[in-house]
């Protein structure tokens, strides 16, 4: 088929001289190669610790990701088939992580007993069968970088969530704001958390109404709480709200 | 697309929105299978290859705002890394390349951030075609079937140094040809 057919050397390292005419190409042909996919062994390491770090480098892949991306314009949408989605959807959504229902069914039962005895002693009479209310929500709120972490049980039935601070706390001179947070609406402040570990906040009714789409959030605040009653700082922690 | 619209739905997902998520599945789902489906051939591969990309689209998402890529670019790019690292898994039966740019991080702004612009980059079928002696081909043959340098030597029958040099100089080209 082909004639001279010269052996393929086992690495493919030369970087700087493959063409000393244009060093200055150098950066930018490494981002390419990462871009592609054409990097391996020791020049991919090298490639994924600098784009890490080094911003300009990152913005040359950026840019190549950006040109090469237009290959894919011709390329026809296919609709993928239900089951993919419902297959993400359970990936990602239906198996709570079990460290919260670890520490949780502890207080869920502490719960549901403090309920019964309120219940209980405060209508003795109007109702003598205590209705044990059968939907608990949780949410353990968390942010990769800040440490901080907080478990929240949501007990519609009382209009009110109980908050255990697990780990981290504000930054120096700053305070912990909540937020409740429902799809396509503003987040709505339920107040700065207080120094201790444990609190309890009441939920406005609507939040209640669509507690399972919830979600509770925790944003570093000056003393006083966001000023605007938007939050302004950085979002320490963020947790969805699911059903137990 | 429209790109404020998917931007804003990246940027709920990463508050764990998961309506936005649903919303945002919907919406650009069909593309990026098309794209999985076009590196992997293989439906029941490419339906694999969907599923994780939307796991780390959710997962990521908050890392969206950092790299500056227009959104459909950040889609596209996960749903293509992910099926080009399940398409060389298949051929070599073994895992050892990282999702190639997937980590990409930009910790703040920077200076070629915004340079790219969408217009700009439809350009790139045009320039590749113009580039010499099958080097437009290389390129497609890294980016859509995932060669590495040892496939594409073989390919064109050029020792794995020479086709390195070869692709220096196309991007290069490339990288002028677009940026005229």
């Amino acid at each position: 088929m082909v004639a001279a057919r010269v052996a393929i050397p086992a690495r493919v390292h030369e970087p700087v001289t493959l063409s000393p005419d244009t060093p200055d190409f150098d950066d930018d042909f490494q981002a390419a190669e990462f871009a592609l996919g054409l990097a391996e062994g020791a020049d991919l390491a090298a490639a994924q610790q600098r784009a890490r770090t080094d911003n300009t480098f990152a913005a040359h892949i950026a840019a190549w990701q950006e040109r090469f991306v237009a290959m894919t314009d011709d390329i026809a949408p296919v609709t993928p088939p239900r089951r993919v989605k419902k297959a993400v959807v359970k990936t990602l959504f239906s198996t709570p992580p079990i460290p919260l229902l670890d520490r949780l069914w502890v207080w869920k039962g502490l719960t549901l007993a403090s309920l019964v005895a309120a219940a209980y002693f405060a209508f003795p009479l109007v109702r003598p069968t205590v209705e044990v209310p059968s939907e608990i929500y949780a949410t353990q709120l968390k942010g990769e970088a800040s440490g901080l972490e907080v478990l929240a049980v949501l007990d519609p039935a009382r209009g009110d969530l109980a908050l255990r601070r697990i780990a981290g706390g504000a930054p120096e001179g700053r305070v912990l704001e909540l937020w409740a947070l429902l799809p396509e609406q503003a987040p709505v402040s339920l107040g700065v958390l207080p120094e201790g570990d444990v609190t309890r906040v009441t939920l406005p009714a609507q939040f209640i109404a669509q507690i399972s789409q919830l979600t509770l959030a925790i944003s570093d605040e000056p003393p006083q709480g966001a000023p605007q009653g938007v939050p302004t700082g950085a979002i320490l922690a963020v947790g969805a709200v699911e059903e137990l | 697309m429209d790109r404020d619209e998917i931007e804003n739905l990246i940027a709920r997902v990463a508050l764990k929105d998961r309506k936005a998520f649903d919303a945002l599945y919907d919406r650009v789902s069909a593309k990026l299978f098309g794209v999985c489906l076009r590196v992997l051939s293989k439906r029941a591969e490419a339906e694999d290859a969907m599923q994780d990309s939307f796991v780390k689209i959710w997962n990521h998402a908050d890392r969206y705002q950092a790299n500056g890529l227009s959104p459909m670019t950040w889609l596209i790019t996960i749903a293509r890394n992910t099926s080009i690292d399940r398409l060389r898994t298949r051929r070599k039966g073994h895992q050892d390349i990282d999702t190639p740019g997937f980590e990409l991080i930009a910790p703040g702004p920077s200076p070629e951030q915004s340079v790219v612009a969408a217009s700009e980059a439809a350009r790139l079928s045009g320039c590749l075609d113009a580039l010499a002696e099958n080097r437009g081909a290389a390129v497609r043959g890294a980016y859509l079937d995932g060669d590495t340098y040892a496939d594409l030597a073989e390919r064109f029958q050029v020792p794995i140094n020479t086709m390195r040099t070869w692709l220096r100089r196309g991007l290069l080209s490339l990288r002028e040809c677009m940026s005229l």
